[in-house]
């Protein structure tokens, strides 16, 4: 997904002049065609976020439609409160980019590591919130977020090869990436961002209707209907399941009445730092959402029962 | 300063960046000399539903930023002159900021900005009374020399007594400034100046004025 972001920078730059691009000196070949197009338009503000949180909001007053990058560690967590004051005070439009959210530096440990900023922003008036899967809703969430008249915020989760969708994905709302097949389990997933895949891979496998959000706030209030009559959810999110898109899906469902609810899994971070170093896989294995302890996990969701040890691991 | 007197929000305004928040009653004072808040709005100031609350906030007219949390005006102002140097505007961003509050990282790192693109646009102005919250400045975390430490930062700096307004206005518009340099001063100001039992004296950073002291005040204001 991360190579998808290059050429929407670019078209941004080519078609808007108050187009503006800070980075946290971070992105690096992520700016490359954009640095060689248009190297006015990128501006390095140097190792100072909070900072370059509070310029991008100047820019703004003064004409800009501002971009901000970082990684999702330090922008927009680091910088919450200027996110808070400099931006959404006075609904200032400017994007944030967090990239690498999730446990994508699994090598580099828990200072690099992001699975709480959905939860962080959502309460803050005004910001928008995006995750995207793949390059479809990645574009799609972009080009919204780009003409909103409030501050946004894109978080950009691990990059896998294939795309989700196989064409382009128009607007923002939930989208049904894989349907049930008749006679299967009263059972969806719902996944956001890189646990997409995930859910697609065991929803394909198993014949469920699997569900991808990519805007979060706005609440996804169209992923309700979608969810027919399933008497089981599972939430699949590389974010903490507490203030994330479990939440969501639990106020999203109280907020409409929906009787019968259905009972709601959560399959998230768990309240806890990665004690090892290793892969992307590795890292998510110590939170029991690795491609193999998911499918286990998953598998006993829709069976009849779940193992004890296994409902223990909720943040 | 330049400004439209008739309209506070007019586009090719000068901006006023008050990055020290708590300082806004001053700048009311000043929009109600200019007819941009009204006389209910001091009247009703603080009180049950008023629009002006103790700190900075841009939806009033004049207050260009929401301060008051501190460290966040300046690299606002900031931004502000590097749109406006991008688009060649000649016009400039003033920034009053606090000595206590440049304990705060952000405010560095703006200044670093600052320097390294040259913002010659841009005036920062420290209102240096030598206090902060919980104490003076010098014995809670000291932020001096403060004329050394801008001018290593890149700031064309001048030092000046704050309560002198010839030695001011000649601080605030020199005539041999670098063009491509930000500038500071740093107004030496003494907190409470004015009233005797007020001046330096950390307590009316959290006192309020009572029928006695308010007459007081305004016989010695007088």
């Amino acid at each position: 997904m991360r190579h998808a972001l290059s050429p929407l920078l670019v078209e941004a730059a080519d078609s808007d002049e108050r187009f503006i691009l800070l980075s946290g000196d971070h992105g690096y070949a992520v700016f490359d065609a954009l640095r060689v197009h248009h190297p006015d338009v990128f501006v390095n503000v140097g190792v100072a976020e909070q900072s370059m949180i509070g310029i991008a909001a100047g820019l703004c007053q003064t004409g800009f439609r501002p971009c901000v990058y970082g990684l999702a560690s330090f922008v927009p967590m680091r910088v919450l409160e200027q996110v808070k004051i400099d931006l959404c005070y006075g609904s200032l439009p400017v994007v944030i980019l967090g990239d690498g959210a999730g446990l994508v530096y699994s090598i580099l440990g828990a200072s690099h590591q992001c699975g709480e900023d959905v939860a962080c922003l959502r309460p803050l008036p005004h910001i928008a919130i995006y995750s995207p899967c793949d390059a479809h809703e990645l574009r799609a969430c972009w080009i919204e977020a780009r003409e909103n008249h409030t501050p946004s915020y894109l978080r950009i989760g691990k990059s896998h090869p294939d795309d989700i969708h196989s064409g382009a994905v128009q607007g923002t709302s939930p989208q049904i990436v894989h349907e049930a097949t008749p006679g299967s389990a009263k059972a969806v997933i719902v996944a956001t961002g890189a646990m997409v895949r995930s859910g697609l891979s065991f929803a394909r496998a198993h014949g469920l209707r699997c569900i991808s959000v990519p805007r979060l706030k706005p609440a996804p209030v169209e992923l309700i209907p979608l969810l027919g009559d399933a008497d089981r959810v599972a939430v699949l999110e590389e974010h903490a399941s507490t203030g994330g898109l479990w939440s969501l899906c639990l106020e999203m469902l109280q907020a409409t009445g929906t009787v019968p609810s259905p009972r709601v899994e959560a399959f998230g971070l768990r309240a806890m730092f990665t004690a090892t170093a290793g892969d992307h896989q590795h890292a998510l294995g110590e939170h029991g959402l690795d491609d193999e302890h998911l499918a286990r996990r998953l598998a006993a969701w829709i069976g009849a029962e779940r193992p004890l040890n296994e409902r223990t691991g909720r943040n | 300063m330049h400004y439209d007197r008739h309209n506070p929000a007019a586009p090719d305004r000068d901006l006023l960046v008050l990055s020290k928040g708590h300082g806004v009653m001053a700048l009311y004072a000043c929009f109600r000399e200019l007819g941009w808040i009204g006389d209910d709005d001091i009247r009703s100031y603080l009180h049950n539903g008023s629009r002006l609350r103790g700190l900075s906030e841009s939806d009033i007219p004049g207050c260009e930023v929401t301060s008051g949390s501190l460290g966040h005006g300046l690299p606002v102002a900031v931004g502000m002159a590097f749109g406006l140097a991008r688009l060649n505007s000649r016009r400039r961003v003033w920034c009053i900021v606090g000595d206590g509050e440049m304990n705060e990282g952000s405010m560095w790192e703006a200044m670093l900005f600052a320097a390294h693109r040259r913002l010659g646009n841009l005036t920062v102005i420290v209102d240096a009374n030598g206090f902060q919250a919980m104490g003076r400045t010098d014995e809670v975390l000291s932020t001096e020399p403060l004329v050394a430490k801008f001018e290593a930062f890149g700031f064309a700096t001048v030092e000046c007594n704050g309560h002198d307004l010839p030695s001011l206005t000649a601080a605030l518009t020199p005539h041999d400034a670098p063009r491509h340099a930000p500038r500071a001063v740093i107004a030496r100001t003494v907190k409470g100046h004015g009233l005797s039992f007020a001046a330096a004296d950390n307590r009316w950073h959290y006192t309020r004025l009572d029928d006695a002291t308010r007459a007081a005040a305004l016989e010695e204001l007088r």
